[in-house]
């Protein structure tokens, strides 16, 4: 016997428009997710001058470190969240101070690009020995759980995954505003010279400001775990996204990141459904280059001498 | 400095007539596949130093230019009949210069933007034709892959014209960075890799001499890409279009020196041959990925000024110390 | 300066002097394992890369022919040995590799690489040296368009033709039975789409009206826009183009938004038996069907004994058993095949002898035509009450297929 059939309220022109907003929601309850991911990354450029290549590969990592919570121990991931949170801003440490911080003054913008790029495949070679290249998919019992509001599906998993990521940004914007580290480092973001002459220690801002920076990734990358199958090469489809999103907030600016997050991912979701999912992901590289042409700096973001 | 110019183009000849003469000893196929392929990334790699190496511009997104050299050969030749098989090899220079013509706008759009935002754009690009040469189906075949004719070479001597062709290319390509270095290109090329504003205040060319190392660069890449797609005989858009490919030049001129004549090759040389070498005999795994982050972290931290002008500098120094010691 | 050329001439020479040295030692010399002497087969299979869980399992099937053919004494009283090395999913290393294997270590034949990504570079190197290529994988359209006669893709129909066992069945039907409406699903890589669009021209030839249709990219990371249009439409029929992840993806999408077609058939994915049900839930297989070449449990010639050898070298149960290894060891009863109806072994007899016959594997009987397409049809295998069973053709069906799908959640 067939299933219970969901009908169209009225009649089929509305189909379209019913596509569209359920496009627009999916965006948005997406947003999130990148959102967190792109203010990790941006709050990283904005101390070190660093543009983390590696932002998608540590995303990835989270999730294979939630699945593999998952798998062998049984945790949720949402539960898992603050203990890959904690491994991952040691790993992020580790990172910068093996890694970016031998880098010298002369070379360090050019090279700290490519250094965060090579962290990234390395890591993604260290993922698939570990996990091996099969598509992974974190598949809770809830997965498959859905609301229809008014007619518009929203699925659990991805509403508890955009709720999270409030709450991770909500946190992320405490500790910058209310705590004498986040002082610090609004302060180096803003001006490094008079940080430093002020008192600030800009290495260890640093370091801690990449440990942070990847442990947001590491959060998202639990619940992206959840929405999507991922692989050690995931990290590539990622990075161009996210890179997309920060430019177009602005470098070092977090609100930006929130803004350009769902800007870009309402649009490429709407292009997905009104067009077709073959040119959803251009999206994100047609707002780059509108970026580019219109408005190098961004949404919100200050002109950085040297950068643009 | 009278010796050194002699030198210079005496090593050139040299180096030039021994790889040239090496298929006449009746090198195995396997040795001069292996060579073939260090042979493109040699020219890649000495292409990509134009612009990542004395312009200053590290660009990631070079293999965008690979991919679009690679279909445009495979596509002209849908149309067109392959008879002796050297008809691709002819169409090069047009590929070359139409590449090179693509590069234009994409240059003067992306050379707005410095050193990490410009990586940032690079890759960027890479990933567009990546997913234009997925999502174009109908030109070129999509997912599916596209097609050229297989080159109707006789099996024995097989790989000895793509070998010869790619020789000309390396020539070539030494060639362009050789004369740009002995020229006023070279000097404000260096202006522009030290402070781009303040030879902009001091009347360097700035502009035309960006775009130019840019076009050139991309014009040789896409030769490479064509070739590449003619040895293969069938590509897809995840190959043509492969970020490795990237990764492995941008490495090759670091470990061999950037800014050099000669350290691209080196660097190419060394790498090519060794990953082929041992993916081939250690079976391979996962960790050639590994291993190719690894060295190129090591590279970048331990000898960030490459292979070459490390060793320059080392017996620069111990001249000096002679000197200073003789006194 | 004269240190600086001194080390610079020193370099070169000693270059060119090792490479020299190193092609000339392997160009000329070196003879093939000859009349007597091991059979060396070489392969070159994807065991690191996108690649590697199938090559793997083709790894496995290679091993586990040679093993069993040892231990009766060989090919034609030689005992075969199997150089298998790692392409690491790369075409380019996949073409250095079969050079390497060609004619550095002068293997005397060659086995296929997984997908047809690396077949065609691979099998045209072959060609050129007159290697037979049996390929266990890689049957997408390109592959037979090059017209190689050295060239067998070893399982029953070329890839994108899977799909005709179940429109025959459809068509098998009675009328009114028949679904009216179909929804195409397609992943874009060489093979999926191509074998749903060719399933939705044959069905749409027979009458049956199709009212989606939408390809979607490899990375595409959300099905539910496609999959949301589709249950909108309320087709009888669901078709999936699919691999792996995304086959998973589109049941989960279709249980989400709470639709259920009356027939769906996936290319891909639905026919794993142990990850398919873990990933979408064993009580929402119910009725899905699948096509297969080999499956647990099938009768064809030789398959007991390899799931046995399998099962007993590697573990598990017959439905943990990968048909990438099934493929590759019907490879190897083809080698076998043919010893033991020419009584020689070289590429040459293997090229012609396979070309005329038809041959007992255990993934059916196979023949080919010039181009090294197969000429037979896969079987349907549907899911019943959480087994894969066998269902399409009726001759040597195990069970009756169920028809309509139950719907989600059995």
């Amino acid at each position: 016997m067939p299933g219970p059939r969901r009908r169209s309220p009225t009649g089929a022109g509305d189909d379209h428009v019913h596509a569209l907003i359920q496009g627009v929601i999916l965006g948005v309850l997406t947003a999130g997710v990148y959102a967190l991911m792109a203010s990790g990354q941006t709050l990283i450029f904005g101390i070190m001058r660093v543009v983390n290549m590696a932002q998608g590969a540590m995303v990835i990592l989270g999730a294979y470190l939630s699945y593999q919570m998952f798998t062998s121990l049984g945790v949720d991931p949402f539960l898992a969240i603050p203990v890959t949170t904690a491994v991952m801003f040691g790993v992020g440490v580790g990172v910068q101070l093996l890694f970016l911080r031998p880098l010298h003054a002369e070379d360090k913008s050019q090279l700290s690009v490519l250094v965060t790029f090579a962290v990234a495949l390395l890591v993604e070679g260290l993922m698939s020995v570990t996990w091996n290249t099969t598509d992974r998919g974190i598949n809770t019992g809830y997965v498959n759980a859905s609301w229809t509001v008014f007619g518009y599906q929203i699925t659990l998993v991805r509403l508890w995954a955009f709720l999270l990521s409030l709450a991770a940004l909500a946190l992320l914007y405490l500790v910058l505003n209310r705590t004498r580290f986040g002082r610090a480092v609004r302060a180096s973001v803003q001006n490094p010279e008079s940080a430093r002459l002020l008192g600030v220690e800009s290495e260890r801002v640093a370091a801690i400001g990449y440990g942070l920076g990847t442990a947001t990734a590491a959060a998202a990358g639990s619940v992206y775990g959840m929405l999507y199958p991922f692989n050690p090469g995931s990290h590539y489809d990622l990075i161009s996204r996210l890179l997309s999103i920060v430019l177009l907030g602005g470098l070092g600016s977090i609100g930006g990141a929130v803004v350009g997050a769902l800007v870009i991912s309402v649009s490429s979701s709407i292009v997905a459904a009104a067009v077709s999912p073959i040119w959803s992901q251009m999206t994100f590289f047609v707002v780059l280059l509108l970026v580019l042409l219109i408005r190098p700096r961004g949404l919100f973001g200050t002109t950085v001498r040297g950068a643009i | 400095m009278k010796p050194r110019l002699a030198v210079g183009p005496l090593r050139a000849i040299v180096f030039f007539a021994v790889l040239w003469s090496l298929p006449v000893f009746n090198l195995a196929h396997w040795a001069m596949n292996m060579l073939v392929f260090t042979l493109m990334f040699a020219v890649m790699s000495s292409a990509w130093n134009l612009l990542g190496g004395f312009a200053g511009y590290p660009s990631l997104g070079h293999v965008a230019f690979f991919g679009i050299g690679a279909y445009a050969e495979v596509l002209w030749f849908h149309h067109h009949g392959i008879t002796t098989g050297y008809e691709p090899f002819w169409l090069l220079p047009l590929i070359g210069i139409g590449v090179a013509v693509i590069g234009l706008p994409v240059a003067a759009l992306a050379m707005r933007t410095r050193a990490d935002v410009f990586a940032i754009v690079t890759i960027t690009l890479l990933f567009v034709v990546q997913t234009l040469a997925y999502n174009l189906r109908g030109v070129t075949g999509g997912a599916q892959g596209a097609a050229i004719a297989a080159a109707p070479f006789p099996a024995a001597t097989y790989e000895r014209p793509f070998y010869d062709v790619l020789l000309v290319l390396l020539a070539v390509a030494m060639g362009l960075t050789w004369a740009s270095m002995r020229s006023k290109v070279g000097l404000s090329l260096a202006a522009v890799r030290a402070d781009e504003d303040k030879a902009a205040g001091i009347g360097v060319r700035v502009q035309t001499v960006k775009l130019l190392a840019f076009c050139v660069s991309v014009g040789l890449t896409g030769m490479v890409g064509a070739m590449w797609a003619y040895y293969e005989g069938f590509i897809y858009p995840q190959f043509a279009v492969d970020p490795l490919i990237t990764v492995a030049i941008v490495l090759m001129t670091f470990l061999g020196g950037r800014a050099t004549l000669w350290g691209p090759i080196i660097g190419a040389f060394i790498l090519e041959l060794a990953q082929q070498y041992f993916a081939y005999s250690l079976g391979g795994s996962q960790f050639y990925l590994i291993a190719y982050a690894l060295v190129f972290l090591i590279v970048m931290l331990v000898l960030p000024r490459g292979i070459l002008p490390s060793i320059q500098d080392r017996i620069r120094q111990r001249r000096r110390r002679r000197a200073v010691d003789a006194t | 300066m004269k240190t600086d050329n001194r080390l610079w001439t020193l370099g070169l020479a000693v270059t060119a002097a090792a490479t020299l040295v190193a092609g000339c030692a392997s160009g000329g010399g070196g003879t093939p394992g000859g009349a007597s002497g091991p059979l060396v087969i070489g392969a070159s299979v994807s065991l690191t890369g996108d690649f590697s869980d199938s090559g793997k399992a083709i790894q496995r099937g290679y091993q586990l022919w040679a093993n069993m053919v040892n231990a009766k004494g060989g090919i034609l009283g030689r005992q075969v040995k199997l150089t298998i090395v790692d392409d690491a999913s790369s075409p380019t290393q996949v073409v250095t590799n079969y050079q390497n294997l060609i004619n550095k270590d002068h293997v005397d034949l060659t086995f296929g690489p997984f997908s047809t990504l690396l077949t065609i570079p691979a099998s045209q190197v072959a060609k050129r040296y007159g290697y037979a290529f049996l390929a266990p994988a890689g049957g997408g359209p390109a592959v037979f368009q090059l017209n190689l006669n050295n060239f067998f893709f070893v399982q029953p129909a070329p890839t994108i033709q899977s799909g005709n066992v179940f429109v025959n069945y459809l068509l098998s039907l009675p009328a009114d039975q028949r679904p009216k409406t179909a929804a195409y699903a397609e992943l874009d890589d060489p093979f999926s789409a191509p074998l749903a669009e060719n399933i939705r021209q044959k069905l749409e030839a027979a009458g049956v009206h199709t009212v989606y249709k939408q390809v979607y990219p490899s990375e595409t990371m959300d099905l539910s826009p496609v999959m949301g249009a589709i249950a909108a439409l309320h087709p009888d029929l669901v078709v999936g183009g699919t691999q792996n992840e995304d086959a998973y993806d589109q049941v989960k999408s279709l249980v989400q938004l709470k639709y259920s077609p009356k027939f769906m058939f996936q290319s891909n994915g639905a026919n794993s038996p142990l990850e398919f049900p873990d990933k979408v839930g064993a009580a929402n297989t119910e009725g899905i069907m699948a096509p297969a070449d080999w499956y647990p449990g099938s009768t064809a010639a030789g398959s007991a004994e390899f799931t046995a050898a399998y099962i007993k070298a590697y573990g598990g149960t017959a439905q943990s058993v990968d048909d990438s290894s099934a493929e590759a060891y019907a490879v190897g009863q083809l080698v076998s095949a043919v010893a033991a109806k020419t009584g020689k072994i070289d590429n040459a007899t293997i090229i012609s002898t396979l070309h005329s016959n038809t041959w007992p594997t255990l993934l059916g009987n196979l023949s080919w035509s010039a181009n090294g397409a197969p000429a037979g049809e896969f079987n349907l295998v549907q899911w019943q009450k959480g087994t894969l069973l066998l269902v399409y053709p009726t001759s040597i069906a195990h069970a009756r297929p169920e028809a309509p799908k139950p719907n989600w959640g059995g």
